[in-house]
């Protein structure tokens, strides 16, 4: 949906620009810019949802401070809106729309806000997620996950479909687990509690180890019956044993290319980041998908991996995680 | 039953080199646990020592099978296989040098002299094999031939596309995929002997050097 964002002077992202795919990984060091770009978006969708100035309308009204302009893939491609920003506390209020004239244009527009309306940002709390959720709060996942119990106990109920290809899922990447269930936790509230394998022995969410709950949380978004149209997923291989960083990339592809995935529904663009080198690793039939995120002093930029000519020649003989981690790639810290 | 470790990228991976390593040596066999992996090339090259004197000492494996891809490295020819002869690309050559270099340097464990080797190297992907007698335009001597001509006859993604119908295939529908191509030569790998007379020729013939406990 979103084909490209460039920034001006927005935090570390000086004069940046990325052109986004249905898929896209960051890899950087901290402070490069990667979380900037999930902050924007989740403005954009802010923004979005408010009245918002038409840039024929405002001719005198361009943000001269730092800019966030986005540019969309058809059938929005006529359409681009600018974030404006506040100098002094990079706070972006205004929300500038260049869409065609009349009401075709206004069209675009209202179906295109409608969609940005869906754009999500995670960042996993085991913590979080442990605990038990408000029964009523299962409409969708929060941002930390933290009504999980709520939403799996609520699809179960709604579209018990979709939850029996989540479990069956689940289960098969942790062979361990047998199934899942709830339990009432008081106060309307509910608990995930997860069955062993072989027995009838059950393990509270709050007994279950990171790893597994940010799984859980993966796979819950990606077995969505009605996903967001955005998901942005920090550290997606957080918790996860290098072996199994395969289900979590299948699990977010489940989510960008849903036809291979034999499903029917809309793609949902996919924004994540990482600093595994083994998840990396997995991209090497398609580094295209690869956002390289570096620093210069404090102004940083993007890059599509697949942009280095000499990549395909750099991976006969090492791992991309290595040629990443060796600084061969760039998108390292300072030292 | 023999004992056997493979050290492959994947389950999927792993899945279908079970078949075919029953197929070659006629008979089923007892996998090493827990399975090894590595991470495709170099890495495979990198970590084989280890695994080696892991395999020697500390379990009672009989053999290791390990398949690689070949990318773009050069394909194993029959002239590699004259008496002291090793090309620095070739991959199969590569590997059974790290065999040779790291078994002389261990001694007898566990009732036997050393973990046999079988090394197989698919040509270009493991999908080359799995589409073996499906799509005759699929071969060694397409690729070789591809490789000096410049112009490669395909390319590892068109290959996912014609075993997966996909290049992001979930691993599931992989291995479900993998496995029921190998199950289709039904016990004969003479078609994928001929179509793949050096990576998959190689590996046939190392597990059936083998002496096979009766």
């Amino acid at each position: 949906m979103i084909a490209a964002v460039h920034f001006k002077n927005f935090k570390a992202l000086r004069s940046a620009a990325v052109q986004l795919a249905p898929f896209n990984l960051f890899i950087g060091p901290n402070g490069s810019g990667k979380t900037s770009l999930i902050q924007a978006l989740l403005r954009l969708r802010t923004l979005a949802g408010l009245p918002v100035g038409h840039g024929h309308d405002l001719p005198g009204q361009k943000p001269d401070g730092p800019q966030i302009e986005f540019h969309f893939n058809p059938p929005y491609q006529n359409v681009r809106v600018t974030l404006g920003c506040n100098s002094d506390e990079l706070v972006c209020n205004l929300l500038v729309v260049d869409q065609p004239p009349g009401i075709a244009g206004e069209g675009e527009w209202a179906e295109l806000r409608t969609k940005l309306q869906g754009i999500r940002a995670y960042l996993f709390d085991h913590y979080a997620m442990a605990l038990p959720a408000k029964r009523s709060d299962g409409a969708e996942l929060s941002s930390n996950a933290g009504n999980l119990a709520a939403v799996l106990a609520a699809r179960r109920e709604r579209t018990p479909a979709d939850f029996k290809a989540f479990t069956t899922d689940f289960c098969r990447i942790l062979p361990e687990f047998a199934g899942l269930d709830f339990r009432d936790a008081g106060d309307g509230r509910i608990e995930l509690v997860a069955l062993l394998t072989g027995g009838n022995e059950q393990v509270a969410a709050e007994s279950l180890s990171q790893g597994t709950l940010y799984l859980l949380a993966t796979l819950t978004l990606a077995h969505a019956p009605e996903p967001p149209t955005v998901v942005c997923l920090e550290e997606a291989d957080r918790g996860v044993h290098p072996r199994m960083l395969r289900e979590v990339r299948d699990a977010l592809y489940r989510l960008s290319y849903p036809k291979d995935a034999g499903m029917e529904r809309a793609p949902v663009q996919v924004i994540t980041t990482t600093h595994s080198p083994y998840l990396l690793d997995l991209f090497k039939d398609h580094p295209e998908e690869i956002v390289l995120a570096s620093k210069h002093g404090n102004a940083a930029t993007f890059m599509r991996l697949s942009e280095r000519t000499d990549l395909v020649d750099l991976m006969k003989e090492a791992h991309l995680g290595d040629l990443w981690y060796s600084g061969i790639l760039g998108g390292i810290p300072g030292e | 039953m023999m004992k056997i470790a493979l050290l492959s990228e994947s389950p999927a991976d792993e899945a279908a080199l079970r078949v075919l390593v029953e197929y070659v040596l006629g008979q089923k066999f007892n996998l090493i646990a827990p399975s090894l992996r590595a991470r495709g090339w170099p890495s495979v090259e990198l970590v084989l020592p280890a695994i080696l004197r892991h395999l020697h000492f500390n379990t009672n494996a009989d053999g290791l099978v390990v398949v690689v891809d070949s990318d773009d490295s050069p394909v194993h020819m029959a002239e590699h296989e004259a008496p002291g002869y090793h090309h620095p690309y070739c991959r199969i050559c590569r590997l059974r040098a790290v065999f040779r270099r790291t078994i002389k340097n261990l001694p007898p464990a566990r009732g036997r002299d050393r973990v046999l080797r079988a090394v197989g190297l698919c040509v270009p992907a493991l999908e080359a094999w799995l589409l073996c007698g499906r799509d005759t335009s699929v071969t060694e001597a397409a690729w070789i031939e591809g490789q000096a001509s410049g112009r490669p006859p395909y390319t590892r993604r068109e290959l996912k596309w014609k075993v997966y119908g996909t290049d992001r295939p979930g691993l599931p529908h992989e291995t479900k995929r993998a496995v029921q191509e190998v199950t289709r030569h039904h016990g004969d790998v003479r078609r994928l002997e001929n179509d793949f007379p050096q990576g998959f020729g190689s590996l046939a013939r190392d597990l059936r050097s083998w002496k096979i406990p009766v």
